[in-house]
């Protein structure tokens, strides 16, 4: 029983970083339909970002967050600008593109900081463990779950209670007819992209104490955050963070039950079961269209 | 017994009633206007004809045949054919692409993978030359004019050869010209085909209408020759208010 | 039509006179670079059948090499059996001590052979009637394929006493077909590959020019349409997976005896989007178009990730980045527009306004197909 909810508690910190990286993509997707595969090397960056900080400056993780939020943001918001933004009316084509984008930021960290992974310790004042009775639970780890549901507050009220998440939500709805009434589409877009890239930067800062950080990391973390967003429903940040913690623990569990890898096929299956016969997600939106 | 029978029919989306027990039969060869105000359910009742909506309720029967719970391409292959309000052409394809997939007498798709080419360019040829297309045969449909597009779509539909054609506003945006043409060749079709159309152009109506149904809520309001449905004044309650 | 039949027909016989005759000429028939030619070659195949599904019918799988890898990995099976006395290696070094029930029918090559087609083609039709049944179209179809593949490809390398596991299956036997034992540093065994994609070709451009293709091209564009005129959308859409995963499982086949070992490498994701690459730099529109693709994409890597062994991978991308926002059809739309303002050119010098008759001009004033 003490296996099963140790395993429970790490399937929820795994699935914390998960929504963080789904919501940014949730973000993207939802609002201007592309799909980001470089999302996974925005992570990356993130993770890179958070090493050099404490490389170089000696920032701790919980210093460096804002820092690393903004510099990813800032990559972010150049890609829109140079290739994103071309690509808006050809959601298939965006794929291709960003998988091309993924290759040229891995390659360049791979050329420019070298393929041997890094490792960048935890904050000092989040050592030792909370446990109760045999269940021990780091603080760290506790952290990244508390910070995680604050990410997906201050995203919920960011599109919901701010001007920029009205001018977004009008956008998304219409563009010609928002353009009309004076709202700037392409600036929103740009930074709605800015946004959801760096909540990856994020979640790439907040994974690098408990995963190698190395040039490819990306790679499996955006499929899952993928399949993430789109079981959770397109769009939908409620259905993005009920998916996340359903695929992280169901994770966890059939990890337990089986192994890692018969875990993750059996989940993947599950999914592709899900699609099928959800192809609009766990909360689609009841709207008629 | 008439070629279409709709009984008891009735949708719902969310908590509205779209089609409120509808009850409507067609003549085999007869040409059917359906009128009403807009959100009558007029382009529903063909929706649900064609199945790209599925009822909450009813029956709909065609030759005999029970609709309700076949899909799409199946009931085109009991010989219904639809027309949509914006015109669906296929604009990446050529005219005479767009017809030749219009030809489905034999839809099956082991048969498409051993048929090489276009298939019967005569035919294509004709039915081009009735809507006034010969010469545009290898233009990208989606070069053309927005009447040609039009007249595009009735070619498929010529070329389709369905027996019972539904029609959803066939003449909006044509010009006075292309509407009586229309109306013409509408009226051709009358004894080999049956018609059924959505239409809000009063004239155009009275040319080529055999009977009329006014739908309202839903339901059905009035149904007559085209004077009984302009005397009627539960029609005109209807569309003037009180 | 017929225009656009004999240009592709041109194309072809254009292709087949480089890859039978000039490319051996070129490399004065030395089997060495032969082979490596031979490998862009079957690579060419599993290209030209995604275009198939993606170019005609619009349908992205992303996980067109799960198929490739059941073509690689059926080969292998049979090459590894010939070459082992009794039980292959690996099993004894994974306590499996009896051949297993998989693995037994692979001692004929006919089985091999046709399991090699009919294994992805069988895969392939599964997962598109489990998709198409339910109508998932676009972007929906790219991330259900992608998920298969990578729990395919987990799969294949969680079970390494069926598969070898990460290490693949190595230490194969040569092929002997039927009687023949192909050599596969020989100028006739690239003229068997070569053979294959002429045949590969042969089928893609019927296919595009059936009435099954073009009804597919009027899926591509508005499926919910094609319905009402009485097609079955999803068994069109099912048939064309089912040919091209056999198309793939093919390709995979000759890839294995190529490189005389199979790898789990060859079903990973980014195997598969290399795949997706090669076609969106050929052009998806053509299946010769992306079949050239590929072999200049491989061509190029296998000249250039010598000279430049880590910034191949990042020229690769900014290429593709360029291709994909610059050249969105591809080198096959580049030329369809070069020809068209050549033709157009000639025209305005003409300056009749006769010659320009709709059916004659149509092509170039869309650039094409």
């Amino acid at each position: 029983m003490d296996v099963l909810f140790n395993q429970l508690f790490s399937g929820l910190s795994m699935a914390s970083i998960l929504l963080v990286i789904a919501l940014g993509l949730a973000i993207i997707y939802g609002s201007m339909g592309v799909i980001n595969l470089a999302h996974g090397e925005f992570v990356m960056l993130g993770a890179y970002a958070t090493w050099a900080m404490q490389t170089y400056f000696g920032f701790s993780i919980l210093v460096a967050l804002p820092f690393v939020f903004l510099a990813v943001a800032l990559v972010g918001w150049i890609i829109e600008l140079v290739i994103v933004r071309r690509l808006y009316r050809r959601p298939l084509d965006t794929i291709l593109a960003t998988w091309g984008i993924g290759i040229i930021l891995q390659q360049a960290v791979r050329l420019g900081i070298g393929a041997e992974s890094r490792f960048v310790k935890g904050p000092g004042i989040l050592d030792g463990n909370v446990v109760i009775g045999n269940v021990v639970m780091s603080n760290y780890r506790i952290f990244v779950i508390l910070f995680s549901i604050g990410v997906l507050a201050a995203t919920w009220a960011l599109m919901t209670k701010t001007e920029f998440g009205m001018k977004l939500r009008a956008v998304i709805q219409n563009r010609g007819i928002s353009e009309c009434y004076g709202i700037e589409a392409s600036r929103v877009y740009s930074l709605t992209f800015a946004y959801g890239a760096g909540l990856a930067g994020i979640a790439g800062a907040l994974i690098t104490p408990l995963y190698s950080t190395i040039p490819t990391m990306g790679t499996s973390l955006v499929v899952d955050a993928f399949l993430v967003v789109i079981v959770g429903g397109l769009g939908s940040l409620i259905g993005a963070a009920a998916a996340a913690v359903m695929i992280g623990e169901v994770t966890a569990v059939f990890s337990m039950v089986m192994n890692d890898t018969l875990g993750r096929i059996a989940v993947l299956g599950c999914i592709i079961l899900l699609i099928r016969f959800r192809p609009r997600g766990l909360f689609p939106e009841t709207v008629r269209r | 017994m008439a070629q279409l029978q709709i009984q008891n029919l009735h949708v719902e989306f969310g908590g509205l009633r779209a089609v409120d027990n509808l009850d409507l039969t067609v003549e085999e060869g007869e040409i059917l206007c359906l009128l009403g105000p807009n959100g009558a359910g007029k382009s529903t009742t063909l929706d649900l004809i064609c199945g790209k909506t599925q009822p909450t309720g009813g029956s709909i029967r065609f030759q005999g045949t029970e609709l309700s719970g076949l899909l799409e391409y199946e009931r085109a292959r009991c010989g219904i054919g639809r027309k949509f309000q914006v015109p669906s052409v296929y604009k990446e394809l050529t005219v005479a692409e767009n017809l030749s997939v219009a030809q489905s007498r034999h839809p099956g798709m082991w048969r498409a993978l051993f048929t090489f080419g276009r298939g019967d360019t005569a035919t294509q040829r004709r039915v081009l030359e009735r809507v006034g297309l010969a010469e545009k045969a290898g233009v990208k449909a989606g070069n053309l004019s927005h009447g040609e597009t039009q007249w595009l779509e009735i070619a498929m539909l010529l070329t389709q050869d369905s027996q019972l054609i539904l029609m959803d506003e066939p003449t909006a945006g044509m010009t006075i010209q292309e509407t009586e043409k229309t109306a013409d060749l509408f009226r051709q079709l009358r004894g080999s085909h049956t018609l059924i159309i959505v239409e809000h152009d009063m004239s155009f109506v009275r040319r080529v209408a055999d009977r009329i149904v006014v739908m309202n809520r839903g339901a059905k309001l009035a149904e007559g020759s085209v004077e009984e449905i302009e005397n009627n004044a539960a029609v005109k309650t209807a569309y003037l208010g009180h | 039509m017929t225009r656009k039949l004999s240009y592709d027909l041109l194309a072809y016989a254009a292709f087949a006179a480089v890859i039978f005759w000039l490319v051996p000429t070129l490399y004065a028939y030395d089997g060495f670079e032969l082979n490596t030619f031979a490998r862009y070659l079957s690579l060419a195949i599993v290209a030209m059948a995604l275009a198939l599904s993606w170019g005609t019918a619009g349908l992205l799988n992303l996980g067109q090499a799960a198929t490739f890898g059941i073509g690689s990995y059926a080969m292998a099976m049979h090459l590894k059996l010939r070459a082992s006395d009794g039980l292959p290696d690996f099993m004894g070094w994974n306590n499996v001590d009896t051949l297993p029930w998989l693995w037994v029918p692979f001692e004929s090559l006919t089985f091999t052979l046709l399991a090699g087609l009919l294994l992805p083609a069988a895969v392939g039709g599964i997962i598109a009637i489990f998709m198409f049944r339910a109508r998932i179209a676009g972007v929906f179809v790219a991330v259900i394929t992608l998920a298969f593949l990578v729990a395919f490809q987990l799969l294949v390398i969680e079970q390494q006493g069926l598969t070898g596991g990460q290490n693949g299956l190595t230490g194969l036997a040569p092929l002997n077909l039927f009687g023949w034992s192909v050599d596969t540093y020989s100028v006739g065994f690239y003229y068997l590959v070569a053979a294959c994609l002429m045949a590969a070709l042969t089928i893609g451009i019927y296919v595009s020019h059936s009435k099954f293709g073009l009804i597919l091209r009027a899926i591509r564009e508005d499926a919910e349409r094609t319905r009402f005129f009485g097609y079955n959308v999803s068994s069109f859409e099912t048939m064309v997976f089912c040919i091209s995963a056999a198309l793939a499982g093919w390709a995979g086949m000759l890839y294995t005896l190529v490189l005389e070992f199979a790898s789990p490498t060859y079903m990973s994701v980014s195997f598969s989007l290399a795949i997706v690459i090669w076609v969106a730099v050929g052009g998806r529109e053509s299946v010769i178009a992306a079949a050239i693709g590929a072999i200049i994409v491989n061509a190029l890597e296998g000249r250039l990730s010598d000279v430049f062994v880590e910034g191949w991978n990042l020229m690769l991308g900014v290429t593709f980045v360029l291709v994909v926002i610059f050249m969105p059809r591809g080198l096959f739309g580049l030329v369809t527009y070069l020809a068209g303002a050549g033709s157009r050119l000639r025209q305005s010098r003409q300056d009749s306004p006769k010659t320009s008759a709709p059916i004659g001009s149509a092509p170039h004033a869309q650039g094409g197909r």
